[in-house]
C-alpha cells in the first residue's frame, strides 16, 4: 500500500516532464511553440485514462471493493439498529454457548495432563467395580510388567499441617516411590519424592509441597527445603516444591502436599498397605516408549491372570485395564464425557436454530430488498457481486456476535475457573481458565455460520427477475402464496428449540424431584461435624474415649434434640463397601457373596439424630463391645436381598472375615453413595465394637446455628485444640455436593432452554410481523369489502400456525428420544412424565401466542381507509 | 461481449509493448520519453505508440519487478524518472523474446505456407 501511494506520488510530474520534452522536441522540428504543445498532448492521449490504470496497477481491486461492501453493510445495519441488534445478540448467545461448552469439553476432556510425554501416561483401573485398586495388586503389575517405565499409586487424604503454630488442614497424596516418575516433571526447588522414600514404613519423613501451597501457605519462603514442618502431629520435613501448575494428576482436585505411602499406617491409623481386599487407591502408569496399547493390554492381562489364580481368594476375577487419567480413568471421565458431549449437540442445536432464525431473518430483508437488488441488476451488477455484498452483511453480523460470544465466554470460564464448589473437598474448576485457542475457535464458528445464514437468500437472488420485480414495487405477488424457505426454517427452528425447552424441563423436573426425595436421613435441622483424631494421633481406645466424651459433652448443649456419631455419614463421598455372605457360607470367595453392602460404623443416638427412621428392632447401644456378640442394624433393601423379606431382626449374615452378624434392626432405605442411585444395601454397624478414629458428628437442634456452630467448636477444643476441625456447619452444606451434578445439569440446560425459547419468540415475531407487514394493503382491502376478523386473522396467520404446531410437535418428539441420556445424571429424569410434557407444551403455547401477539393485533386495528390512501 | 473483446485486444497490445520496453532498457537507463522515442526511431517510425499508454506498461514492470525506476537528471538538464532493467528483467526478455520468435514464426507459416 505504501509503494503504491510513493509510485503515484511522482505520477503527475513525470507526465508533465515527458509532455514538456515532446513538446521541446516539437519546437526543434520547426513548431511554433503553442502548436507543439497541443501536438505532444495529442500524442500522449488521455491524462486522466493513463493515471487510472496505473492506479489500477497498484490497486488490490476485490479489497477496495471488499471495503466498499463492509461500509454498506455497515450502513445498512446502522439504518436498522433493531435488526442489527437481535441478529448479533441472537448469535452471540448461540457462539458463546460453543465455546463455553467447548472450552470445558477441551480442558477436562481433550487436554492431556500438563507433564511431559503426558500420552505415555495412563491410569489403570479395574474392569467391572469401581476405580480404586489396592496396593499389592499394583505392587504386582509393578514388579511383573515389561512394558511400564513406572508403575505408581496414591491416595487422597486430608492432613492436619502444623506450620509456624497453626494447624491447617490441607489435602494432600499418599504416593508410592514411583510417583514423581510416572509423572516426569523437574522439581521447582529441592527434590521429589523417590523410590528410597518409599521402601518401608518409616523410611524418610520428607514431603513435597506444591507450588501453590508453597505460595499460599508459606509465603514463598526460598529456604523452605530443609523446613521440618508436622503432619497429623508427626515431623516431616519439606524436601521439595513441585513446579507452578503441578497439583497432583486429578484435573479438578488442587492438592498441596505429597508424601511417601510407606507412612500411611501412621498418617491414617490403620495399615491398609499389604491388604489386597482394602481397595482405596488409584493407579498411575508411564508405558515405555515404543510399546502399543493392544501389547500393554495383553501383558496386563497375564499378569491379573496370574495375580488371580494365586489369590483367588481376594483377586477372584482381577481385569485390568487402561484408562486415561485425569478424571478418575472411566469412572468419572466416563460420564463426564457423556455429559459435556450431550450439552455439546445441544449447544450445536442452539447454534444451529439461531442460524436458522437469522437466516430466515435475512431472506425477509432480501425478499424486502427485492426492488433494490433488481435495479443494481438491471444496471449491470453481477449477481455474483450482489450475494457477495450479502454475504459481507451476514459476515459483518458474524463477526460482531462472535466478538461478542468471545467476551461472554471469557467472562464465563474466568468465573467457573475462579469458582470453590460448596465442599471441603479440594476440587476447583482452575482447568478450564479460558485458552486463547478458543478466540480462533470463536472465529470459526462466526464464519461458517455467516456462510450459513448468509447463503439462504442464495435461491432468492439467483431466481431474481430485474423486470419482474421492478414491476411489482418491491411486493412481490408470489410472498403470500407459496411455502418459502424461510417458513420451512422457522419451523426447523422450533423444532430444535423445543429439544432445548423438553431437555430444560426434564432437568429441573429431575431436580425437584432430587431435592424434595427421601434421602433416608433428614438433613434439616442438623449440624454436621467432621474430624479425622488420627490427625491427632489418637488412635483405637483413646479416639473411642474422645468420641463417648464429646458425645456426652455436646448432648448437654442447651438446645440439642439428639446427637450421635458415626464413621462417616451418607451421600458424603466417603464411603466403605464390603461383601455380605449369607450364614451358610465357607467360602468367602468374592464370587461367592450375596451382594455388597455401605457399611457405616455408628454410635448410639446416630439414627435418631440423622433422622433415619428405625422400623423395627432396637439402636445400637455402648453395651456393645468387642466382646460381646457382633451385631448390627441394616436397611430394608439389605434383608429383602438377603431373606426376600423384611422380617429380619434376629436373623444372620457374614461379613468377608466369616464372622456372624445377627441383625439387631431395621432402618428405612436411604441414599448412600449417589442421589441417583437405585436402592442399595446398606448396613451400620456399633462403632463401639469396633473403634474407628473418623468421626463425623451429627447433632439435631432446635437452635439457631451459628450459636450452636459455636457452641460445638468450643466443645471440641475444650477436648483437645489440635483436632483439625475438617468441617462444621449444616449437613445440608456438606450435602450440596452430591446434588451438584445435578444443579450444574439443571443451570446448563436451563440455560439453553431460556435461549430456546428467546430464539423461537424472536423467530415467530419476527416472521408473523414480516408476514402480515407484506400483507397489510391486501389485507385493508379484505377488510374493506367487509371480510371478518376471523377470516383476516386466518388469513394472515394460519400458515403462521400450522408452521408452529408441526415445529413443536417433531421438536417435543425429538426432545423425548434425547431426554433418555439426561436420565443418568438427573435422577428420574423421564420425558414422559406427563407433567414435563404438559409443561413444554404449555410454554411453547404460551411462547406462540407471546410472539405474535403484536402482529395479530397490528391486523386486527387495520383502518383500510388510512393505508389504502397512503399506498 | 463487446467489452471483452477489447480486453483481449488491449492485452495483446500490453504484452507487445511490455517486451519493446524491456528490450530498449536492454542498451541502458533512460527515461520515459527516451522509450517512446527510442520504440519510434528504431522501428522506422513504423510503430507509433500512444506515448500516455507506456506509463500503466513501466508501472506494471515494475510492479512485477522486471525494471526499477530511479530519479536522475535528462539530457537537457531537466529532472525526470530513469528505468533501468533488472537481473529478473534481463532473463524475462530472453523467455519472451523466445515466445515472440516461435509465434511469429507461427504465424508467418500459416499466412505464407508454401515457402
Amino acid at each position: 500500500m505504501r509503494r503504491r501511494k510513493r509510485m503515484m506520488e511522482g505520477l503527475d510530474q513525470d507526465i508533465r516532464e515527458h509532455i514538456a520534452m515532446e513538446t521541446q522536441d516539437n519546437i526543434e522540428r520547426g513548431m511554433p511553440p503553442e502548436e507543439a504543445r497541443y501536438a505532444a498532448m495529442r500524442k500522449f492521449g488521455n491524462v486522466t485514462r493513463v493515471k487510472e490504470e496505473i492506479r489500477e496497477v497498484w490497486s488490490f481491486v476485490w479489497l477496495e471493493q471488499l471495503v466498499q461492501d463492509v461500509r454498506f453493510a455497515l450502513r445498512m445495519l446502522g439504518k436498522n439498529p433493531g435488526f442489527a441488534f437481535t441478529a448479533v445478540l441472537i448469535l452471540a448467545l448461540g457462539i458463546a454457548a460453543n465455546v463455553i461448552v467447548f472450552g470445558v469439553l477441551q480442558a477436562l476432556v481433550l487436554r492431556q495432563l500438563d507433564v511431559p510425554h503426558a500420552d505415555r501416561v495412563m491410569t489403570l483401573q479395574p474392569k467391572d467395580r469401581g476405580p480404586f485398586v489396592s496396593n499389592p495388586e499394583m505392587r504386582d503389575v509393578r514388579d511383573g510388567n515389561t512394558v511400564f517405565s513406572a508403575v505408581a499409586d496414591y491416595e487422597f487424604q486430608d492432613f492436619g499441617l502444623e506450620a509456624n503454630g497453626v494447624t491447617r488442614p490441607v489435602w494432600g497424596c499418599e504416593v508410592s516411590g514411583q510417583y514423581f516418575e510416572v509423572v516426569g516433571i523437574k522439581p521447582f526447588l529441592g527434590r521429589l519424592l523417590e523410590r528410597a522414600d518409599d521402601d518401608h514404613p518409616g523410611a524418610s519423613e520428607v514431603a513435597v509441597i506444591s507450588w501453590s501451597a508453597w505460595q499460599g501457605h508459606f509465603g514463598a519462603d526460598p529456604n523452605i527445603v530443609g523446613t521440618t514442618v508436622r503432619i497429623d502431629k508427626h515431623p516431616y520435613t519439606i524436601v521439595g516444591v513441585t513446579p507452578e501448575g503441578f497439583h497432583g494428576t486429578e484435573k479438578i482436585a488442587q492438592l498441596d502436599i505429597f508424601v511417601p505411602m510407606a507412612n500411611e499406617a501412621s498418617l491414617d491409623g490403620f495399615s491398609w498397605l499389604e491388604s489386597r481386599s482394602y481397595r482405596n487407591l488409584f493407579s498411575l502408569v508411564r508405558m515405555k516408549d515404543g510399546v502399543t496399547m493392544p501389547q500393554v493390554q495383553a501383558e496386563l492381562n497375564t499378569i491379573t491372570s496370574r495375580v488371580a489364580r494365586q489369590y483367588p481368594k481376594e483377586e477372584e476375577g482381577l481385569a485390568l485395564k487402561l484408562a486415561r487419567p485425569g478424571l478418575i480413568g472411566d469412572f468419572m471421565g466416563g460420564p463426564a464425557r457423556g455429559f459435556l458431549a450431550g450439552v455439546m449437540g445441544l449447544a450445536g442445536i442452539v447454534l444451529l436454530a439461531a442460524c436458522a432464525n437469522l437466516g430466515s431473518l435475512f431472506a425477509a430483508r432480501t425478499a424486502d430488498r427485492a426492488r433494490e437488488i433488481a435495479i443494481r441488476m438491471a444496471i449491470g451488477s453481477s449477481r455474483w457481486r450482489i450475494l457477495r455484498q450479502l454475504l459481507v452483511e451476514a459476515f459483518v453480523i458474524s463477526i460482531l456476535g462472535g466478538a461478542c460470544a468471545c467476551g461472554l465466554a471469557w467472562m464465563a470460564l474466568t468465573g467457573l475457573a475462579g469458582w470453590h464448589p460448596p465442599t471441603r473437598y479440594p476440587l476447583n474448576f482452575l482447568f478450564a481458565m479460558p485458552q486463547p485457542s478458543l478466540i480462533l475457535l470463536a472465529f470459526l464458528i462466526s464464519v461458517i455460520a455467516g456462510v450459513v445464514f448468509g447463503l439462504m437468500p442464495l435461491r432468492q437472488i439467483f431466481k431474481t427477475d430485474p423486470n419482474e420485480a421492478i414491476k411489482s414495487g418491491g411486493s412481490q405477488s408470489y410472498a403470500g402464496r407459496r411455502w418459502a424457505l424461510r417458513d420451512v426454517l422457522l419451523a426447523a427452528q422450533i423444532a430444535l428449540c423445543c429439544v432445548t425447552i423438553t431437555a430444560a424441563f426434564v432437568s429441573l423436573r429431575g431436580l425437584g424431584k432430587a431435592l424434595t426425595m427421601d434421602l433416608g436421613f433428614n438433613p434439616k435441622n442438623a449440624l454436621l461435624t467432621q474430624f479425622d483424631l488420627s490427625q491427632a494421633a489418637y488412635t483405637g481406645d483413646a479416639a473411642d474415649h474422645f468420641q463417648r466424651q464429646l458425645l456426652e459433652r455436646t448432648s448437654q448443649i442447651p438446645g440439642v434434640e439428639s446427637s450421635g456419631y458415626a464413621n462417616t455419614t451418607p451421600l458424603s463421598g466417603d464411603t466403605s463397601v464390603a461383601a455380605v455372605f449369607s450364614q451358610q457360607s465357607v467360602d468367602f470367595r468374592p464370587s461367592n457373596s450375596a451382594f455388597y453392602a455401605y457399611y457405616y460404623d455408628i454410635s448410639p443416638g446416630y439414627l435418631a439424630a440423622a433422622g433415619t427412621p428405625l422400623l423395627a428392632g432396637r439402636d445400637v447401644s455402648f453395651t456393645d463391645t468387642p466382646k460381646t456378640p457382633a451385631v448390627a442394624i441394616v436397611n430394608q433393601e439389605f434383608a429383602r436381598r438377603l431373606f426376600h423379606s423384611e422380617q429380619a431382626v434376629g436373623r444372620y449374615f457374614k461379613n468377608v472375615d466369616g464372622v456372624s452378624i445377627q441383625i439387631a434392626g431395621i432402618v428405612a432405605d436411604g441414599k448412600y453413595f449417589t442421589t441417583s442411585e437405585d436402592p442399595e444395601a446398606a448396613a451400620f454397624l456399633p462403632i463401639s465394637q469396633k473403634a474407628n478414629t473418623s468421626t463425623a458428628l451429627v447433632v439435631r437442634t432446635r437452635r439457631n446455628t451459628a450459636d450452636m456452630v459455636s457452641a460445638i467448636r468450643e466443645v471440641v477444643l475444650d477436648l483437645d485444640r489440635a483436632v483439625p476441625i475438617r468441617e462444621l456447619g449444616p449437613w445440608n452444606n456438606q450435602l450440596a455436593l452430591s446434588f451438584f451434578p445435578i444443579q450444574v445439569a439443571t443451570v446448563a440446560l436451563g440455560i439453553f432452554g431460556a435461549f430456546g425459547l428467546l430464539l423461537s419468540i424472536a423467530g415467530t415475531f419476527g416472521l408473523a410481523s414480516y408476514t402480515v407487514s407484506k400483507r397489510l394493503r391486501e389485507m385493508s382491502i379484505r377488510v374493506a369489502l367487509g371480510a371478518q376478523a376471523k377470516q383476516i386473522l386466518s388469513a394472515a396467520l394460519g400458515r403462521m400456525l400450522i408452521l408452529l404446531g408441526s415445529g413443536s410437535v417433531v421438536g417435543i418428539a425429538l426432545g423425548v428420544a434425547a431426554s433418555r441420556l439426561l436420565s443418568a445424571i438427573v435422577y428420574q429424569a423421564s420425558a414422559q412424565d406427563p407433567v414435563v410434557l404438559a409443561a413444554v407444551a404449555l410454554t411453547i403455547m404460551l411462547t406462540g401466542i407471546l410472539s405474535v401477539a403484536g402482529p395479530v393485533s397490528r391486523v386486527l386495528h387495520i383502518d383500510p381507509a388510512n393505508l389504502l390512501r397512503e399506498q | 461481449m463487446s467489452t471483452k473483446e477489447q480486453r483481449e485486444r488491449i492485452e495483446l497490445l500490453q504484452g507487445t509493448l511490455d517486451l519493446l520496453i524491456l528490450r530498449t532498457l536492454l542498451r541502458g537507463p533512460v527515461h520515459g520519453h527516451a522509450i517512446a522515442k527510442a520504440i519510434e526511431f528504431d522501428s522506422d517510425d513504423v510503430l507509433q505508440v500512444e506515448q500516455g499508454s507506456l506509463y500503466p506498461a513501466l508501472h506494471r514492470l515494475i510492479k512485477r519487478g522486471w525494471i526499477s525506476a530511479e530519479e536522475g537528471t535528462s539530457e537537457n538538464n531537466r529532472r525526470a524518472k530513469f528505468y533501468r532493467l533488472t537481473a529478473k528483467g534481463r532473463r524475462q526478455l530472453t523467455i519472451e523474446t523466445g515466445k515472440w520468435d516461435k509465434l511469429a514464426g507461427a504465424i508467418a507459416q500459416i499466412l505464407r505456407p508454401a515457402e
